[in-house]
């Protein structure tokens, strides 16, 4: 008797020794997904979500303006901002190490989704609707790695261990090059003209292509290092920007020029005829990255709200901000004073200049330099803002083909339109190549100004350093200036670079 | 008439003559009476007599020693027991008078220990294991043990860093050893193992009869992977054969501050320096009669001190309790026969803050039934439901600005500016914070005794809790609400736990000399916890609070859930010959879901002897030591300190915006943690690592016991080196790898320690005894390694080339972490700054490579020690360690006729102390330094300053706590025999503390870091404990 309950307690122990592995719960994992066209999209949207982390929205911002003559920054900005403005070049920058980070973090979602989806047994039609976009995503992400780094690690496999995470560092330019055209060329073959807002389509794809083609030819033509390896002559790669900028201005309709300049930066407004391909937040989101916080980045936070004055004689009112991106003078000053870009996308500034008030009509309040409007949302919930970061804009497509095709009459006709919606004459007819090029960048640095593009428009020229007094007075070489080093923290870990 | 009443006597005991007459045996009953008296000749007063063969037939003796007890057999037997004496059985044989002397019990050797899966008689331990007796540390109510246990066993750490109500403690034995995991020992109550020490708030204190901390290898190692940071073994009490006793105890505490509170008691003083403080920074003044950027209108300081701006308010009068109280009481019954013995207790708690609204209240009902269905079989069954509230109050800031008066006119609350979030009077009457909890901790044991040697337990534990706390905040008065319009919170947790363990021990004694024991068992864990937090925002109307989320405009749910299970062989073998050498082996083997697939199973061995050098002749002719023990142990434990799903691949599920809607978004990498300034950015981590396992500690002691004079003085020394490997730590991944960190197993940290423990019966007379226990420990923790210095992410110092990492909170007013880990040094040690005084003169700044703000008078004259001319991040060094030196604790126990005492010490010495708020307390601000007064201690008031972490914070947190004094008094009542005990007892608890520390406390979590909050209390606790 005893010993049947020796037996029995001997039974419970036994089956409640089961085996130890572990099954995930409440989490997805490389077990449980991909497998409907609905789980890709998911995983194609969390690629296209790294992108709205605050360390790319800020770093493209940070990276793209500090470096160059168009701004200051505000002095406890931190994150290494002041060694970007005033070019203390260091390996230890937080923020290209953040940018660096980041733009990985984007390529492993999107090759997590070339990787699955290829593999899996979902139908051709969709497949190819989501390859073509983390193809795009892809290429995009390496585009800022190349034209901020240089030769950067090349990634093609989503990681799935430890020893798959030192990459190789690219051989040379074109090896990146050949990633970033093979990429896009499958995404313009797989995608469709679509506009979604914050996702990219046929139309981005082709845009990208253009500007990276662009950016290799003028590179390799002003002697870039690595850039002059290329092993096509210069004009191969511009007429490829041309071509598939072309493709951009002539072989579509949903996108194209908006004559209305303020309706570009209304965040509301995010279907306009300019958005190729548009960041998307939205002030309904809960964390920062879902909701944005441009806007303030630009506002002043010398008052805690106030009025600005538009030129028509109306006042919009805004809450105050961080005031970290600076407009120096003399970039406010480059402007046509009749230069609707200056007059109504600029906030305040004093004496005269100033445009910020108390109360509409009320005592000015004087704030020593000028910042951008084209962030702020005037219409915020609380800190929210519904602002989107401008990735791919048509102006600056159509500015591509004007400088990739030299001084045609279809490029004047572009940089005109551009001019026209500024309220301003038409570029002086019958330029050089050289001379109609350089007003092309000129025109860029107006009319893209504080969209991220300024330091790679100047890297490509090898102009940073003429450009930008900050440069000149740190004492860096042009071909310093061409490339930021690749972050310490990579160096270190890396063995593999 | 004599002959009548005989008769009538005889009539009466008629039914018992003709039971004598049936059972054919005459026996005479008799009725004894005597005294019992102490071998001094004291009389013993509470001696359970009683007759062995009829166990309703007993007495207890009186104060006087003297008992009579009727109807024993007049050759019968008496047997006389109490505690502390031995019990000794006395032959009737026809007396009627007894004079019966009662040996006091000095063995304490015999006592019997628990340890894991088993008891072993104290004298036969190998490993190093302490008892704590818990009748004295009851005197002082708790909500849960470990607070009572700082100081009262040698290697044992407690920090009571919080007095919140039901705040529980740290607790550490033998140090740190674990520098991501946890470093909390595991708790064991009546054999189920229920988790981490710290807050064993579901086992009333006064339920529990012994505790027992197993420090060394092998003690521990017989819980493996659980056992590195040392074992705490719980007793609850038994019942007492015999009677039923109904035992009733109330304690009433009220807690006064040990220190004045740090407020502004001038507000003129109070605007002149913020005022002060603006114009050093070039600044307009703050106090200024004018509405400032923020919104707020501050007055001059004229109107302060001329009374125009008439308010000054005590916000602490508003904010706390004048007289924070707390009652204790428990109410317990226990009965046993030789069959059934069973206990129901209940416990009712409430401990009433130093905030107003602010306090925590808890029930509990424990019932413990043994039963012996056969008469080697035994079932025991042990159960507690309690309840917990804790209602947290958000309006805690008694230091707001006394110029801000509570109210306005209309009796509407006084807001500095639309974006007041602080006023605590708004706060307490309209945000909501209310967490509730629900407990169970049950287990059921068969205990089978197969044949004399071999006996047979299995166990089944299972635990139980839940918690759901309440939030609302206003739409007004915080931000939270204010951001979100209103917002409302329901967070639901539950975890459970279940073991099943089962062991045979085998326990015989061959040839007389040889005596062998064999444990052989299995364990079965399984855990598992959920959680789902809803909220809502954006309400029309507040008056429901978080009563019905659907009324907010926007929903959120968040849930998790998580399980684990733990699966275990164990054993162990004793073997000593002639009770002289005694060998003991431990080996555990545990398979954990928590590892990963190549490493899912751990081994824990453990062996130890020990010498009863005593027992030798030649030791016993030296007629010194009454005992002479000498033990080593070596053996190896674990620390899991992993959570569960940390060895798959996992993704993350975001939102991104499109086509005007929210979508969710999932792929590879979640979010781990987060970085940077507001933890703006976030930690990726998601790659599995498949070879991820647990910390291994190896530990090595050497002890002695000993013991003089007939026991009454015995000294415990205890010699002991911990290395842990394989720490678990994060690797940082190469940034291109799309991820940040990875778990691995990496480091070594090491601790090495001396434990004495001197214990003193220093007189025993009849009303008079008095016993001293002296407890010293030291401890030397070192971190031995961090793992490769680039995955690690480690910093290099620039002068001496240490590698360390920074560790714990990151402060914003030095943007930095105070705390690092470093190679070489003690964990947790403090790295900054030096400084030597304040600039006096141009030329400080400048021989310290001091430039721009830095290089003002007045200004922190930070030293240049890297010497390269400059003042920058390289002149960082090690500048404190929060570890003590060593602690000790004193208890003097005594009783004089009905009185009882103790006076208990306990110190730390030696350790740093991190004072992070020094700068700008309303108590030493006016001390700044000024022209007029180019003091030392202070720097200038400067409103932009930036702040450098510094030893200018750091001050010596070594204190002497007289921790307990406790008086208690025994009544004897002669006259009221229902009343079997009554003693009352009045309990001071803090009540001074010897310390150079200037804050309110030096008593501090392991971090080193004082954050303020209030004083400590003293506490005075009166009670009384009635047994019926």
């Amino acid at each position: 008797m005893k010993i049947k309950y020796i037996f029995l307690l001997f039974a419970l122990v036994w089956i409640s020794s089961c085996d130890l592995n572990e099954k995930p719960y409440g989490f997805y994992s490389d077990e449980n997904f991909f497998n409907t066209p609905e789980e890709a999209e998911s995983a194609l949207l969390y690629a296209y979500n790294a992108y709205t982390l605050i360390e790319y929205t800020r770093g493209i911002l940070y990276i793209g303006e500090l470096p160059t003559e168009s701004c200051n920054v505000k002095p406890d900005e931190g994150m290494g901002t002041n060694d970007l403005d005033e070019w203390v070049i260091s390996s230890g920058n937080l923020t290209l190490q953040y940018f660096f980070k980041n733009s990985y973090i984007a390529i492993n979602r999107a090759n997590s989704v070339i990787d699955n989806v290829t593999e899996s047994n979902i139908n051709a039609a969709a497949k190819e609707e989501v390859l073509g976009e983390a193809y795009f995503l892809r290429a995009f992400s390496y585009f800022g790695l190349m034209r901020v780094f240089g030769l950067v690690p090349v990634q093609l496999h989503a990681v799935k261990n430890r020893a798959q995470t030192m990459p190789y560092l690219a051989k040379n330019m074109n090896e990146l090059y050949e990633l970033m055209t093979a990429d896009l060329q499958k995404a313009e073959t797989y995608l469709k003209v679509k506009r979604r807002v914050g996702r990219a389509d046929r139309v981005a794809a082709q845009a990208l292509m253009a500007k990276v083609n662009l950016h290799v030819a003028s590179s390799k033509e002003s002697n870039v290092q690595y850039y002059v390896d290329m092993p096509e002559a210069v004009n191969y790669y511009y007429d490829l920007a041309k071509e598939y900028a072309g493709r951009v201005v002539n072989q579509q309709s949903e996108y194209g020029h908006d004559p209305d300049l303020m309706r570009i930066y209304n965040v509301d407004a995010p279907t306009g005829k300019e958005h190729i391909f548009l960041l998307s937040m939205d002030k309904s989101g809960t964390n920062e990255g879902n909701f944005s916080k441009l806007g303030q980045m630009f506002l002043t936070g010398q008052a805690s709200a106030y009025y600005i004055a538009r030129p028509d004689g109306s006042y919009v009112y805004t809450r105050g901000g961080f005031g970290v991106f600076q407009t120096t003078s003399s970039f406010y000053d480059s402007y046509h004073n009749d230069d609707k870009r200056k007059t109504w996308l600029y906030g305040g500034g004093s004496g005269t200049e100033a445009n910020l008030y108390s109360t509409p009509g009320g005592g000015a309040i004087n704030i020593s330099y000028k910042f951008s409007l084209k962030y702020v949302d005037f219409n915020p919930d609380g800190v929210k803002e519904s602002s989107k970061p401008f990735l791919l804009r048509y102006s600056d497509i159509a500015l591509v083909y004007a400088e990739a095709a030299g001084p045609t009459t279809e490029a004047y006709s572009l940089v005109n339109q551009i001019r026209a919606r500024a309220g301003l004459a038409d570029l002086t007819p019958g330029l050089t190549l050289a001379a109609f090029r350089d007003a092309v960048i000129q025109e860029r640095a107006w009319e893209l100004a504080f969209e991220g593009n300024r330091l790679y428009d100047l890297r490509r020229k090898a102009r940073v350093v003429i450009t930008d007094a900050k440069a000149q007075a740190a004492g860096v070489s042009e071909a310093q200036a061409a490339f930021y080093p690749i972050p310490q923290l990579e160096q270190d870990l890396n063995p593999n670079i | 008439m004599r002959t009548q009443i005989h008769f009538k006597r005889l009539i009466r005991m008629l039914p018992m003559l003709v039971f004598c007459l049936l059972s054919q045996q005459l026996m005479a009953q008799t009725t004894v009476s005597g005294t019992v008296k102490t071998v001094g000749g004291d009389p013993l007063a509470g001696v359970m007599v009683v007759n062995p063969n009829n166990k309703k037939s007993y007495t207890l003796s009186d104060a006087n020693g003297a008992f009579t007890i009727a109807d024993i057999p007049s050759n019968g037997l008496l047997e006389f027991s109490m505690m502390g004496y031995r019990q000794i059985t006395v032959q009737v044989n026809n007396q009627t008078s007894l004079s019966v002397v009662m040996e006091e019990d000095n063995t304490l050797l015999e006592e019997v220990v628990v340890i894991g899966y088993g008891r072993v008689k104290k004298s036969d331990l190998t490993g190093s294991v302490s008892s704590i007796k818990t009748d004295k540390i009851n005197d002082s109510p708790a909500n849960s043990i470990e607070g009572l246990l700082q100081g009262r066993a040698a290697g044992l750490q407690v920090i009571n860093s919080s007095q919140d109500p039901g705040a529980g403690s740290t607790v550490r034995i033998r140090g740190s050893s674990s520098l991501r995991g946890s470093n909390a020992p595991l708790l064991v109550v009546d054999g189920f193992p229920v988790g981490e020490a710290g807050d064993l708030k579901q086992v009333n204190p006064n339920d529990i009869a012994s505790i027992e901390v197993l420090k060394d290898a092998s003690a521990s190692a017989i819980y493996g992977s659980r056992g590195a940071n040392g074992v705490i073994m719980i007793t609850t009490n038994k019942a007492k054969e015999g009677i039923t006793r109904v035992n009733v105890k109330h304690q009433t505490t009220a807690s006064q501050f040990t220190k004045d509170l740090i407020r502004w008691r001038d507000p003129v003083e109070m605007a002149t320096l913020a005022n002060e403080s603006r114009t050093n920074a070039g600044q307009p003044p703050l106090y200024n009669g004018a509405i400032n950027a923020a919104g707020v209108y501050y007055p001059t300081v004229n109107e302060i001190a001329s009374g125009a701006w008439p308010y000054f308010t005590r916000w602490d009068k508003v904010v706390l309790r004048d007289l924070p109280m707390l009652n204790n009481t428990s109410v317990s019954i226990n009965s046993a026969t030789d069959r059934t013995s069973f206990i129901l207790s209940g416990n009712f708690y409430n401990d009433l803050g130093v905030y107003k609204a602010d306090d925590y209240t808890k029930g509990l009902v424990r019932l413990n039934v043994d039963h012996k269905v056969w008469d080697n079989f035994t079932i025991r069954t042990s159960n507690t439901i309690s309840k917990n509230e804790r209602n947290y109050n958000n309006g805690r800031s008694y230091s707001r600005n006394p110029i801000w008066p509570i109210y306005n006119e209309d009796g509407s609350y006084f807001l500095t500016s639309i974006n007041d979030q602080s006023h605590p009077v708004a706060l307490r009457e309209h945000s909501t914070n209310v967490t509730g909890g629900k407990d169970y901790l049950g287990s059921l044991i068969a205990d089978i005794q197969l044949a004399s040697f071999l006996n047979l337990k299995s166990q089944v534990n299972y635990k139980y809790g839940n918690t759901i706390r309440d939030r609302y905040n206003p739409k007004i008065y915080s931000a939270d609400g204010t951001n979100n319009n209103g917002a409302a919170y329901i967070d639901n947790w539950e975890g459970e736990n279940l073991t099943v363990e089962t062991y045979a021990t085998f326990d015989k004694i061959f040839a007389e000399k040889h005596n062998v024991n064999f444990m052989l068992g299995h364990s079965y864990g399984f855990g598992k916890s959920r959680f789902s937090n809803l909220a809502a925002y954006d309400f029309v109307n507040e008056t429901l609070g978080n009563q019905n989320l659907y009324a907010g405009v926007k929903q959120e749910t968040y849930n998790g859930y998580s399980e684990e299970k733990l699966l275990s062989f164990l054993g162990r073998a004793n073997y000593s010959f002639d009770n002289k050498y005694l060998f003991t082996a431990t080996m555990r083997a545990d398979g954990s879901s928590k590892f990963g697939a190549n490493n899912k199973w751990g081994y824990f061995p453990s062996v130890a002897g020990s010498w009863k050098a005593h027992e030798e002749e030649f030791i016993k002719s030296f007629d010194i030591f009454n005992e002479m023990k000498l033990r080593v142990s070596w053996g190896k434990s674990g620390n899991q300190g992993i959570s569960p799903y940390q060895t798959l691949s996992r993704y993350g599920t975001e939102k991104y915006f499109y086509n005007g809607t929210w979508q969710t978004a999932i792929g590879p990498g979640y979010e781990v943690g987060r970085e940077g300034d507001s933890d703006r950015f976030i930690i990726w981590g998601g790659i599995p690592n498949e070879d991820l396992k647990w910390e291994t500690t190896a530990q090595t002691n050497i002890g002695l016991d000993m013991g003089f004079f007939d026991n009454r003085l015995r000294v415990t020394l205890d010699l002991y080196y911990k290395k842990t490997t394989d720490l678990l730590r994060e690797s940082f991944l190469s940034l291109s790898s799309g991820y940040n960190k990875i778990w691995i197993n990496d480091g070594e940290v090491e601790n090495r320690g001396i434990e004495i423990s001197i214990d003193g019966n220093v007189i025993s007379r009849k009303d008079f005894k008095l016993s001293a226990n002296f407890i010293f420990s030291l401890n030397r923790n070192k971190v031995v390694s961090l793992g490769d210095a680039v995955s690690a992410g480690l910093q290099i110092d620039y002068i001496t080339g240490m590698k360390y990492e920074y560790w714990g909170t990151y402060f914003e007013q030095w943007r930095g972490t105070p705390n690092i880990l470093a190679v070489g040094q003690p964990a947790y040690v403090f790295y900054g700054y030096k400084t030597d005084g304040m600039i006096q003169t141009t030329q400080d700044a400048w021989e310290q490579g001091l430039t721009g703000d830095l290089a003002k008078l007045g200004e922190f004259k930070y030293l240049d020690i890297s010497g390269d001319g400059y003042f920058d991040d390289r002149d960082r060094t090690i500048i404190g360690d929060p570890n003590p030196d060593f602690t000790a604790s004193l208890s003097l126990n005594g009783s004089y006729k009905n009185f009882d005492f103790e006076v208990f010490l306990n110190g730390v010495f030696g350790n740093d102390v991190i004072q992070q708020n020094k700068y700008g307390q309303s108590n030493t601000m006016s001390s700044r330094w000024t022209l007029d007064n180019p003091t030392n201690a202070y720097p200038s008031l400067r409103e932009n300053r930036q702040f450098f972490f510094s030893d200018w914070y750091i001050t010596d947190g070594s204190f002497l706590r007289i921790q307990n004094v406790s008086i208690g008094y025994n009544f004897q009542l002669k006259n009221v025999t229902w009343i079997k005990n009554l003693r009352i007892s009045a309990n001071i608890a803090n009540l001074y503390t010897f310390t150079k520390f200037k804050g309110y406390d030096p008593e501090v979590g392991t971090d080193g870091i004082y954050w303020g909050g209030y004083p400590r209390f003293r506490k005075w606790t009166l009670g009384v404990d009635i047994t019926f």
